[in-house]
């Protein structure tokens, strides 16, 4: 056992490294043996040179305002998540049932609507979403990869049971966070990594880049693709520009790219046009192109869905695709893989309730004290009302806001969000975390080895967004000898 | 290679040249004040006139041109766009834009710079803490080159790179004798020991660009005022004279695309330098120098006419 971890209080939450006060979980042993006798105060040694390493590496998150930009450093907390490879793999296979049914969904949606008429899901859905495209309708994809890039929030309940919280399809970020704290922890952990069986992470950018040149919608030899983003104001612009990096792609902004008369997407180089072939756009789509969304942006490129639609270029994700992020859409997940593939699914989703179905918005409405209320199309966090949490205020405003507009409401029950041991003042003290993995599908389907796990820092706080002060953790997805 | 990029790894060049260059001239500065007698009037704000900043400078601090004043305008004040900090500010925002195609060493170096600078820059108000943190900075700065010419490519982006480096410097070397020029002139030298305190000054000069050994190489008379200048404008050997820089661009720029309009003016300015000479304490000097920073400006705008901001059918 740890001797930083006696009196380790397990207060009923699955903690991921502890299986009883005494005893590791299988995917811990290792690290728990190498780390035996290792004093809080080295613990706070290693964090220290973790938190320079990340000043150095310039790994930062930036708001940017009026006044000047804000770089704040990656919060990152030393102690690892650890993960049982055996059960990353069942975890995986249903992260990539899940996507490869959503993106059937998405083609569904603009083109035959089967799921519809079938009765499974209500149209009424997709006329109420804010993210439905009309400019979509008819377009089939390569590999139907709408979403080519997905990031789905994991949670664990305190029996120890995975649940997929939210799928991102929209333009999901932090794969980069993930790889840079792989380095910093082989930085400050050099030896534990030696040790211990623990996958490596580092293959996504080659992955990303092989399913990205698999979307090529003619049949060239060698695409070009690019990364596109917002700029240096938007706050993943250090992502954007780590992973233009590391597959060795251009970083191009809306101004770099233009749309000629036979509808291709060029760059201005330093020796004239050059076309492209792959966009991974990291702009939304209300941003993407003036002459079809939003008039007054100066992010996108005119005439890119033009370009889009005649089939002379690749755009990841696909605009639309947004439709399905819903939290809405979410509830019928498990419905889909039904439907679309016959199969049953490997990950469950959060018991949802549906404000707009009469019975279910009575139910909510009435434990609204119990229930965790969001907004159907927010993200980071916000928006959300927490039941136990809330003020008598806050629960009479969101019961008016419901009742105001129900399709934009979901409910879930509170999660006991399961714990890990993490740095705080004077101890190592359990703290909640998530999961965000990483999926692929292109030509093939791939997921990262774990994923970024995000960390509620205040004790006793649920909220892990790091927009909202929560912070990170490397996630080792560890081969023990029962995996073998 | 993107136009964009091109522009912005151009300008990360020139800053990072800036930076090396204004901590060298604050630290030969600094040494040369304790060299020089006591009735020679040696003025900090020289330093502020190198850079062409009276007016703002004047604006900040008023007539009080004290050591602390220019030290502080020249060195950490962010509101000086061409003061040290600043410049440093900025290659790190342009690498910052531009890193997807540099070196990931780059950004970190630059990055870890920048922390350093911003941390310790209450150390640029006293002498001795000032020298060692420049001297810190000169290392950096060269270190950062080295580690790009020793692991990049010869490829579009480095020869950008390179570009931008050569014509800061060759514009830095023209300041440079103008400040000399300029001191020489307006000094009233007493008797014969005095006199001699020009060859100091000419050697402190020589100093502040690295170039005094190479110098002593060239030159093994006494320090000049005229030889300082040929050295300095003319040399074909030495990397920090201006007809080095315009050779150095004319050796690498065919192998940028469309690059026959830069070739021709640069081999046109390297022609014209070599015919022409101003005299050491003349006006005719601080002329002809004016005249090659307006033509390392043409230069620098012939740069965006044929990269970086070209006209395009769309």
């Amino acid at each position: 056992m740890l001797k930083s971890l006696e009196n380790y209080p397990l207060n009923g939450f699955y903690d991921e490294a502890l299986a009883t006060p005494d005893h590791p979980r299988p995917a811990a042993a290792e690290l728990f043996k190498r780390l035996e006798d290792t004093p809080f105060d080295s613990f706070q040694e290693m964090q220290k040179g973790a938190e320079t390493a990340i000043a150095q590496l310039g790994i930062s998150f930036t708001v940017y305002s009026d006044k000047g930009n804000i770089d704040r450093l990656w919060p990152f907390d030393v102690f690892p998540r650890t993960i049982e490879a055996g059960e990353w793999q069942k975890i995986s296979s249903g992260l990539k049932q899940r996507l490869r049914a959503l993106n059937r969904f998405i083609e569904d949606v603009y083109n035959e609507q089967a799921i519809f008429k079938a009765g499974i899901m209500p149209l009424q859905i997709i006329a109420s979403s804010k993210d439905y495209r009309p400019e979509c309708q008819g377009m089939q994809l390569k590999h139907n990869a709408w979403a080519a890039i997905c990031g789905s929030d994991l949670v664990r309940d305190a029996a120890g049971k995975i649940y997929v919280l939210e799928d991102n399809l929209r333009v999901p970020s932090g794969v980069s966070y993930m790889l840079e704290n792989r380095a910093v922890m082989k930085q400050v952990m050099p030896e534990v990594f030696r040790d211990l069986n623990i996958l490596p992470v580092n293959q996504y950018p080659l992955q990303l880049l092989s399913m990205l040149r698999s979307l090529c919608t003619s049949d060239c030899a060698d695409p070009e693709v690019v990364v596109l983003t917002p700029g240096i104001y938007n706050s993943a612009y250090y992502e954007h520009a780590y992973l233009a990096h590391e597959m060795g792609v251009e970083l191009v902004e809306g101004s770099d790219l233009l749309v000629l008369s036979d509808n291709y997407v060029y760059m201005r180089n330093i020796d004239g046009l050059k076309r492209v072939d792959v966009i991974y756009r990291r702009i939304d789509d209300a941003f993407m192109d003036p002459e079809v969304f939003r008039a007054d942006s100066t992010l996108g490129v005119p005439g890119l869905m033009r370009a889009w639609r005649a089939g002379k270029v690749a755009i990841a994700n696909a605009p639309g695709c947004g439709v399905a992020d819903d939290k809405v859409v979410y509830a019928y997940v498990p419905e889909m893989i039904r439907f679309y593939l016959g199969e049953e699914p490997l990950i469950e989703n959060v018991p949802t309730y549906l404000c707009d179905r009469q019975e279910e918005r009575d139910y909510v409405l009435e434990h609204l004290a119990e229930l965790v209320v969001k907004p159907a199309n927010e993200s980071g966090g916000y928006g959300l009302l927490i039941g136990p949490r809330a003020t008598a205020a806050e629960l009479a405003d969101f019961r008016q806001r419901i009742l105001n507009n129900p399709r934009n409401y979901i409910a879930q029950p509170t999660l006991n969000l399961s714990t890990v041991p993490t740095l705080c003042e004077a101890n190592l003290e359990p703290r909640h975390v998530d999961l965000r993995p990483f999926i692929l599908q292109g030509e093939k389907s791939f997921v990262t080895a774990g994923g970024l796990t995000r960390v509620a820092l205040q004790k006793g706080s649920l909220v892990v967004n790091s927009s909202q002060g929560g912070g990170s953790k490397d996630t080792w997805i560890v081969v023990t000898e029962e995996s073998i | 290679m993107l136009s964009r990029v091109a522009e912005r790894v151009y300008w990360l060049a020139r800053y990072v040249e800036r930076v090396e260059n204004t901590a060298r001239l604050a630290k030969v500065h600094t040494q040369l004040m304790l060299d020089l007698p006591k009735s020679v009037q040696m003025s900090w704000f020289g330093l502020v006139q190198i850079t062409g900043n009276e007016d703002q400078f004047s604006q900040h601090y008023g007539q009080v041109r004290s050591e602390q004043n220019c030290m502080h305008f020249l060195l950490a004040d962010r509101s000086n766009s061409a003061s040290l900090i600043s410049s440093l500010w900025w290659a790190r925002e342009n690498i910052r834009t531009t890193r997807d195609i540099l070196p990931r060493e780059a950004w970190s170096h630059i990055n870890e710079l920048y922390l350093l600078v911003k941390a310790q820059q209450s150390d640029f108000a006293e002498r001795k803490t000032r020298n060692a943190l420049l001297s810190q900075i000169i290392q950096a700065c060269q270190a950062f080159s080295g580690m790009l010419s020793g692991t990049m490519s010869n490829n579009d982006t480095y020869r950008f790179l390179k570009l931008g480096m050569l014509i800061e410097r060759a514009d830095m070397t023209t300041r440079l004798i103008d400040e000399g020029g300029l001191f020489v002139a307006q000094q009233q030298f007493n008797n014969e020991d005095e006199a001699h305190f020009s060859s100091v000054l000419w050697a402190h000069l020589l100093r502040s660009i690295s170039a005094y050994f190479m110098y002593r190489l060239a030159y093994q008379t006494e320090i000049s005022g005229e030889d300082v200048l040929t050295f300095l404008t003319q040399d074909r050997h030495f990397a920090r004279s201006i007809s080095f820089c315009l050779d150095e661009i004319l050796r690498l720029s065919p192998a940028l695309p469309n690059s026959l309009a830069l070739q021709k003016a640069v081999q046109q300015l390297g022609w014209q330098i070599a015919q022409q000479q101003g005299k050491i304490g003349s006006s005719e000097l601080h002329l002809h120098l004016d005249w090659i920073q307006r033509e390392l400006c043409a230069i620098n705008g012939l740069l965006y006419q044929l990269w970086f901001a070209p006209k395009q059918v769309a």
